[in-house]
């Protein structure tokens, strides 16, 4: 989904071996995969960055013209709110997702009835394309939430909470997590499953109230897992798009533009090289993220 | 300026696309055709666009003309990938002023078509940025749009057409005390805030062209010293806008769409509505009888301040890279035909920009021809802004309420800014 994060983790620097023992069946796998992933990922984004240091559309001439486009973009608060926007939904959706699927996977892998119907049902929304359901909740808030709001006599409710600037970012965080949490569910049902029955005998022997076992060995057991949930999640919400699109392209106004919305439009409206600036800008910050979470997680939880 | 780099960049983008679309060319119609690749995305007039291409197939053996109507934002892709269509019959606005300024479009000058354009439309693209010497656009069809008002309920309550800002308030306290919305907005989409709400206050209280002229020479210097700025000249206008959005329109106002505010008009939910004649069609759907007519929106307590809002609704633009420019002349030439452009003009309320062409003759429209005719238009800010300033979603924050003052001066920075990074391309011109 995202060519930034790829191009982090998409290397592998161990190939290097004494050179006689090297089977030809390796570069034989590996050539293709090079080449594909230089023309259609490396390449076009040496170019973009280059494009970022021109005046270009997109179309016809144009010329270098420094860092002008990378001075503007730091005082152009429409770049700098839609930064914002991106990482503070982010941060938001990622805990609530895991929070909400940790618990449903902690119920759904008890001993209970229907639990293989109950799961498919969870699992349902993974496989809805996104700006299917966007458009879906974009109805429920904009028609069926206000005129129940009505009909109950809910002030609050009335006015749909899409049309308010304050508020927007919310509703794509509902949906956005409505559509998150089934694959942060897998995963940690498959974390959960993992764990071995006997830990819990010794527990309970031990006199370990359920609460505790939930906190004291579940949760570290998945831990793991929780770690991979976190960054998956919090890159996939970095790259937000279709959701937002749907439910709000972007408004009231220009409350709830993420940065890659805001990236595209740029294309769209002739901004080319301005917007390959904030492209460029982006995928420094994903790449320090990155970094960042590699060096805090690095040799943890076989990581 | 490096041009070996410029050279190689180029060359690898373009070896890239072509790997890329060499399947999506090699289409060819079957029976020895060759295709041509017409744009087209104005949904209210898919039917009688999709008539006029059978028509044209079946009336020629050489050319097949296939309709594409995914939309003006696939279109600018494909200028970048240098792959565009044959013949393009859009909207003209910033967005294809920049294909216009930078010469991405042929000359039509010498098509029998250009010659039978009325010269008083040239000023209208000139406003957009030109190529020197090349005619690269004509005009199909020019939109006037106004209010849209609900005679019966105009009748019903004794409401004459209001001619100043004041007649207007009083016409509005009338429907509100009857429990009418006098206003039906759909603000939920930003499109409909900035076309309707935000151009005609603004285009009924400021003198738009003189106005755009000032801001291009200041360029960078906008802002709240400058002579001339949004902050100063708009924020008037803006703040009638938003007491008439505030007081005088529907509860629910802020979240109905388009479609739904379409559906609600007709049914009598509103007495004037802030749109365009494409809405006509629409409304028609659900109330094909109801009694509409059209008023400018007063904005100053002078009658003669009324003008009408225009546009370039459709323009034909034959873009340089295009692989079949003899079949896109030709489909041209059939549409310019009287009887086609005529139709086409009759069909969606719009005025034929040809010499022999004549209004639309219908009622809803009847409002605005005398404006039309004698010269008292404009062109709306909203459209007239780059599209990189994201215009929409600032007219839809003050309908909503937000602070004007501080929403047109952002509004200023973002002028200045663009000016300070992307300087227009006649300036570029000079400074080398």
């Amino acid at each position: 989904m995202s060519a930034t994060t790829s191009i982090v983790t998409g290397g592998d620097p161990k190939v290097r071996r004494s050179r006689k023992r090297v089977e030809p069946i390796y570069y034989f796998f590996l050539f293709p995969v090079v080449i594909l992933f230089t023309l259609a990922i490396t390449v076009p984004g040496v170019v973009g960055i280059v494009f970022s240091f021109t005046d270009s559309i997109g179309i016809g001439d144009w010329k270098f013209i420094g860092f002008t486009n990378y001075i503007a973009a730091f005082s152009d608060p429409a770049i700098l709110t839609s930064f914002l926007f991106t990482f503070g939904f982010s941060l938001v959706t990622v805990i609530l997702v895991n929070i909400i699927a940790f618990l449903l996977a902690v119920g759904l892998t008890a001993k209970i009835r229907f639990k293989m119907g109950l799961r498919g049902i969870f699992v349902i929304p993974m496989v809805i394309s996104g700006i299917i359901i966007a458009y879906v909740f974009q109805f429920l808030f904009m028609n069926s939430v206000p005129s129940a709001g009505a009909a109950l006599g809910i002030p609050f409710l009335e006015t749909s909470i899409l049309s308010n600037p304050d508020l927007a970012w919310l509703g794509i965080v509902i949906v956005t997590a409505w559509q998150a949490i089934p694959g942060t569910l897998l995963i940690y049902i498959a974390g959960l499953l993992a764990v071995p029955g006997d830990v819990y005998e010794a527990a309970a022997l031990d006199g370990a109230s359920k609460r505790q076992q939930l906190l004291r060995i579940t949760l570290p057991l998945v831990m793991g897992y929780v770690v991979i949930n976190l960054i998956l999640g919090f890159k996939n919400f970095l790259n937000a798009y279709d959701i937002i699109v749907g439910l709000t392209n972007g408004g009231p106004g220009t409350s709830t533009r993420s940065i890659s919305m805001t990236i595209i439009r740029g294309f769209q409206t002739g901004d080319y090289a301005y917007q390959m600036a904030t492209a460029t800008l982006f995928f420094i910050i994903t790449i320090i993220i990155a970094l960042l979470q590699l060096s805090a997680t690095r040799g943890r939880n076989a990581l | 300026m490096s041009t070996p780099l410029k050279r190689v960049l180029r060359a690898t983008a373009g070896g890239l696309s072509a790997v890329l679309i060499v399947g999506a060319l090699a289409a060819c119609s079957s029976d020895g055709r060759e295709t041509v690749h017409f744009t087209f995305s104005k949904r209210e007039a898919f039917g009688f666009m999709n008539q006029a291409v059978a028509d044209y197939n079946a009336s020629q053996q050489q050319y097949e003309v296939v309709m594409d109507t995914s939309g003006p934002d696939p279109l600018a892709a494909s200028f970048v990938r240098g792959n565009p269509p044959d013949l393009m019959l859009s909207n003209y606005n910033h967005e294809v002023s920049r294909f216009v300024e930078r010469c991405a479009l042929s000359d039509l000058s010498d098509t029998a078509a250009a010659s039978t354009i009325r010269d008083d439309l040239q000023p209208l693209l000139d406003q957009y940025g030109v190529c020197e010497g090349r005619t690269s656009a004509l005009p199909y069809s020019v939109m006037a749009a106004s209010v849209i008002y609900n005679k019966e309920i105009f009748a019903q309550y004794g409401l004459e057409v209001p001619t100043t800002w004041s007649e207007l308030i009083a016409v509005a306290d009338t429907l509100k005390a009857a429990g009418v919305a006098p206003f039906y907005a759909t603000f939920a989409d930003a499109w409909t805030a900035n076309q309707g709400w935000f151009d005609y206050s603004v285009g009924g209280a400021v003198d738009i062209p003189e106005f755009y002229d000032q801001l291009a020479a200041e360029g960078t210097e906008v802002g709240p010293d400058a002579p001339v700025s949004f902050e100063k000249d708009f924020l008037e206008p803006v703040e009638k806008m938003q007491l008439l959005a505030k007081e005088y329109t529907q509860a629910d106002a802020p979240s109905r769409t388009y479609d739904a505010g379409n559906v609600a008009f007709a049914e009598g939910k509103g007495a004037m509505y802030l749109q365009g004649p494409w809405a006509f069609s629409q409304i028609e759907l659900t109330a094909p009888d109801l009694d509409l007519g059209t008023f400018p929106l007063p904005m100053t307590e002078d009658p003669k301040d009324l003008k009408v809002r225009v546009n370039l609704d459709l323009v034909t633009i034959i873009p340089e890279d295009a692989k079949n420019p003899e079949g896109a002349r030709d489909f041209l030439e059939y549409l310019f035909q009287p009887e086609v452009i005529q139709a086409y003009n009759e069909s969606q309320l719009g005025f034929v920009p040809t010499d022999d062409g004549t209004a639309p003759d219908d009622p809803r429209v009847a409002g605005m021809i005398d404006y039309y005719e004698s010269g008292a238009f404009y062109q709306g800010p909203g459209v007239l802004n780059p599209r990189a300033i994201p215009t929409e979603n600032y007219a839809q924050s003050l309908v909503l309420g937000t602070n004007a003052a501080s929403m047109l001066s952002t509004m200023d920075a973002d002028w200045a800014r663009l000016a300070f990074r992307q300087p227009p391309v006649s300036k570029q011109e000079d400074a080398e």
